[in-house]
């Protein structure tokens, strides 16, 4: 378990659709620097701890808090205010809109003009597009699409456009970030690209990383910490070094003796 | 030789009187041009998305700071500085700020491998290397054990850099910090220290690209640079604060002359693009009016366009080609020298506002006055495509040796030369002079003369044999004093039926097909007749197949579609039209992979590797004059991170009936 506090905090969430288990007294804590990943065969319920710690789903029991606000009955657009960013299995982006006007999605939280003054284009709203337009520049320059800045996203390659989805979570300045499956459907030099920004924007950006992937390879090689998720239940939780060698985590993952 | 079609002396204008203040360095012409022209716009780069402008004051303070930096980290006069990067103002301004303290430089290519750094970096001496980013940074840190003079790296975009933790790592702001210390502390010192610098120093060892052989390192003078500069110059009138693109690499001797000596001494507003990928779009923001690309850059704008224009719609397409014939009519008339007929003297300025303008304005070159295309030969008829739409595109020929020798001049040339011998101005060294030799070899003597290969005395003999620098290339004028291009000597080839054939010209008017990417002909003295491998352009047929509902996995399985194939030969029965009997493509195969420079097949300008491809896939070519149908094999294959693999393919070798063409 993590020893210096801790950025967020689900403790005992119990999660129930009818009748169907899907979290069952999952306790899981994201310390304040670090990539963590939650791992777990399908329906172990891995994007059920992200749906709860963003808002999107209400556990039945147990909470959530976020530093020291309990965010476990909070609509989930009030907890993106507070800072939990997130991106989606799906890309969820706006295909007829360009990149940098999906990225400008990403700041409206911050924006303080309304349509009307929009409208009438004074020097306040100049002077407010042009500091976003600046934060949605340093994201282009940090996750490297440059060459795509006016590219329409439905033109986009998909590995393209997840990464205009990471894009936006982070044009809202998040304190912590949710990544839900950010390899999936990705080739190999993609992946390799992703896992770099993960840890790059725990490196330069300095915002802890909660990521849910199949990708066990890639989950390996970048996360602190790991959970693992079976039918529900956190089967184990320590460093990579350990998960690997975890007799519980193989006979989930891999049926017996099989070693990862 | 004949007399030039242009004013020499009205095209340098008042350029050489900057010489008569004993200016004999590119640091000297750098303090003397921000003396004169001080707050005005000198470099430009594109940064978040705004164009950042630098002045010339601003280049000159950081080239300062930089230098006295290098100094405090014990870098003295006459030693060498590694430089590598993606073309960018902290490139131009290490390479300045070396040169300030005396030191030479060498460029490497952004995208060379380890060992090829470490090659070029201990056969140079570099004691300081000042790279780019953590890419760069990280291939220096893997040889790092291997380059023992190397004492410090430098870098200057710090972005994923945080974690490392080098003892020479050090950031190019760092050393610029070091920099301002050391000048307080030694008032003077940099005057003092550029105003030591000599026209015969050391300024670039340019390593030749090595299509055969280790790469040797050509030493440019300072005074070669200025001489090679003065001859272009001599050749069009260029105006100063011309917005020039910087995108050829330093590595290339070219951008020494053009971007690096011209840029300063003209002077340029030099614009960096963004980034390589998004060159085309920031050709068009900056209004380019003068740029240098390869011949490979050109014909790949050129695929650009006609692939473009087979996607859009049929009016779009039918005011295309209507405005096209109009410009071949008028502009292209103009510059061959035929007579403009009257009704197209009318019909221009229409085409010319619908069509031309419109055209060269979506390639960012609609006032391109000094566009040239440097390097290997290129298909007259991608030249001819450029002058169309109204850019003036001109051929120039040199080497890295000797500098510029001919280029295009006046406003009515022979696409099919490489133009006149360039003038040289007396105060850096006599004419140019030349002569053909029986095998027709060009020897080449004047001008400030080549300085040599570095640490390489005897290679250096054997080029300067009798007093004449040796260029290996087979070339020959015409009536007009014009020089024709051939070929490589040792690349002119003969068949076993005695016949020679020119194989750079049918790969030339092969690859400007939008389909082919790459392409090398066959056929030597064992070898009956000229066939070829061809390596198609996966970006231009791909849609081509999609839009038939054509099927395709892979590469290799869309090169060797029927479909494909024939669509291949078509173009090849194109070229083999303009060939005589006897040079024409017989048989031809796609290649089932791409060729790529880091498997060593193409050079790092994308020249391609003939003795290397020819062992690769000798038992294809065995196949080929075999007179088979069809050919299975393995083929191995490099991915980018180093793992190998290999690649099974059948290729289906296609036949040409003598009647095509």
């Amino acid at each position: 378990m993590l020893q210096d506090g801790y950025l967020m905090r689900a403790e005992k969430l119990n999660l129930r659709f009818g009748g169907v288990v899907a979290l069952s007294n999952v306790d899981v804590v994201v310390g304040p620097s670090e990539i963590l990943a939650v791992i777990g065969p399908n329906g172990a319920g891995k994007s059920c701890v992200l749906n709860c710690m963003n808002g999107f789903y209400r556990p039945q029991e147990g909470r959530v808090c976020f530093g020291e606000v309990d965010i476990t009955h909070m609509r989930s657009h009030k907890i993106a205010r507070l800072g939990v960013g997130r991106t989606f299995q799906g890309v969820q982006l706006f295909p007829g809109l360009s990149v940098i006007d999906n990225l400008l999605t990403g700041r409206h939280i911050y924006m303080k003009t309304n349509a009307v003054q929009g409208f009438i284009y004074r020097h306040w709203t100049h002077r407010e597009e042009m500091a976003e337009r600046r934060k949605v520049e340093e994201i282009i320059d940090f996750l490297e699409i440059k060459h795509i800045r006016h590219a329409l996203v439905g033109s986009l390659s998909y590995g393209l456009r997840k990464r205009i989805d990471l894009g936006r979570a982070l044009a809202m300045e998040p304190k912590l970030l949710l990544m839900d499956e950010p390899m999936a459907g990705m080739n190999l030099e993609e992946k390799e690209d992703m896992a770099r920004f993960i840890i790059d924007i725990r490196e330069a950006l300095d915002i802890p990383v909660v990521i849910v992937e199949h990708d066990m390879q890639v989950v390996m090689d970048i996360a602190d910490r790991i959970y693992v998720l079976n039918w529900g239940h956190v089967i184990a939780e320590g460093p990579p070094s350990e998960i690997k060698q975890n007799p519980d985590v193989i006979q989930a993952y891999l049926g017996e003796e099989r070693a990862l | 030789m004949k007399s030039l079609p242009i004013d020499v002396e009205k095209n340098w204008g008042e350029l050489p009187k900057i010489f008569d203040r004993g200016i004999e360095t590119l640091p000297q012409l750098l303090v003397y041009q921000a003396g004169r022209f001080g707050d005005r716009v000198f470099h430009r780069k594109k940064d978040f998305g705004i164009w950042q402008r630098f002045t010339f004051k601003d280049v000159l303070d950081n080239v300062r700071q930089l230098a006295m930096g290098l100094s405090a980290l014990g870098v003295t006069r006459g030693e060498t500085v590694g430089l590598v990067g993606e073309n960018e103002p902290e490139l131009f301004w290490s390479e300045y700020a070396s040169q300030a303290i005396g030191c030479k430089c060498v460029c490497l290519y952004p995208d060379f491998t380890p060992p090829q750094m470490e090659y070029l970096l201990n056969h140079s001496e570099a004691v300081v290397l000042i790279c780019e980013d953590q890419e760069q940074v990280d291939k220096v840190l893997e040889i790092e054990d291997r380059l023992p003079r190397v004492h410090r790296v430098i870098y200057w975009d710090d972005k994923g850099m945080w974690k490392y933790d080098h003892p020479k790592l050090m950031t190019f702001g760092q050393v610029q910090e070091l920099g301002r210390a050391h000048d307080r502390e030694n008032p003077g010192w940099f005057e003092a220290e550029v105003a030591s610098g000599k026209g015969d120093d050391m300024a670039v060892i340019s390593y030749t690209s090595g299509t055969t052989g280790l790469p040797k390192g050509c030493i440019m003078t300072h005074t070669g640079l200025f001489d090679t500069a003065f001859r272009v110059a001599g050749t069009l009138p260029i105006r100063p604060f011309t917005q020039y693109l910087s995108y050829i690499s330093p590595a290339w001797a070219a951008e020494q002359m053009g971007g690096l000596t011209q840029g300063l001494l003209v002077p340029f507003v030099v614009n960096f693009p963004e980034e390589p990928e998004t060159v085309t779009r920031d050709l068009r923001e900056i209004g380019t009016e003068a740029v240098v690309f390869t011949p490979r850059q050109w014909e790949s704008l050129a695929s650009l366009v006609e692939s473009k224009m087979m996607d859009a719609g049929p009016i779009r397409r039918w005011f295309y080609r209507w405005g096209m014939s109009v410009g071949r009519m008028t502009n292209l008339a103009r510059l061959e020298g035929r007579p403009i007929p009257p009704l197209y003297r009318l019909l221009h300025p229409l085409a010319e506002h619908l069509v031309l303008y419109p055209l060269r304005d979506n390639l960012g070159l609609q006032d391109a006055y000094y566009a040239q295309s440097g390097g290997s030969g290129m298909a007259p008829d991608v030249f001819r495509f450029f002058h169309t739409m109204g850019v003036k595109l001109r051929n120039v020929y040199g080497t890295t040796e000797m500098g510029m020798f001919t280029s295009h001049m006046g406003e009515t040339y022979d696409l099919e030369t490489v133009g006149m011998w360039d003038p040289v101005h007396p105060r850096f060294g006599p004419p140019l002079e030349y002569k053909l030799t029986e095998e027709g070899e060009l020897l080449v003597r004047g001008g400030a003369g080549f300085a040599g290969y570095y640490n390489n005395p005897e290679a250096t003999e054997k080029r300067m044999a009798g007093g004449w620098y040796h260029t290996g290339d087979a070339l020959h004028m015409t009536d007009k004093g014009e020089m024709v291009y051939l070929d490589r000597l040792e690349d002119m080839r003969k068949l076993s039926t005695g016949h020679s054939y020119p194989p750079q010209f049918i790969e030339n008017r092969l690859r400007f097909s939008p389909f082919i990417k790459e392409v090398m002909t066959l056929g030597d003295e064992s070898k009956p007749f000229v066939a070829a491998m061809i390596n198609i352009d996966i970006g231009t047929v791909g849609p081509w197949a999609e839009q038939r509902s054509i099927g395709y996995t892979t590469f290799t399985d869309l090169s060797q579609n029927a479909r494909v194939r024939e669509l291949i030969r078509e173009e090849v029965a194109k070229v083999n039209y303009f060939l005589p009997a006897g040079s024409k493509v017989t048989r031809f195969f796609n290649l089932p992979k791409e060729l790529d420079p880091d498997e060593d097949e193409l050079t790092r300008s994308r020249k391609i590797r003939r003795s290397f491809l020819e062992q690769k896939y000798a038992d294809f070519i065995g196949a080929v004059y075999q007179g088979r149908e069809e050919f299975s094999a393995v083929v191995p294959v490099k991915y980018q991170d180093g793992r190998t693999g290999t690649l099974n393919a059948t290729v289906h070798i296609v036949d040409l009936g003598p009647e095509e063409g």
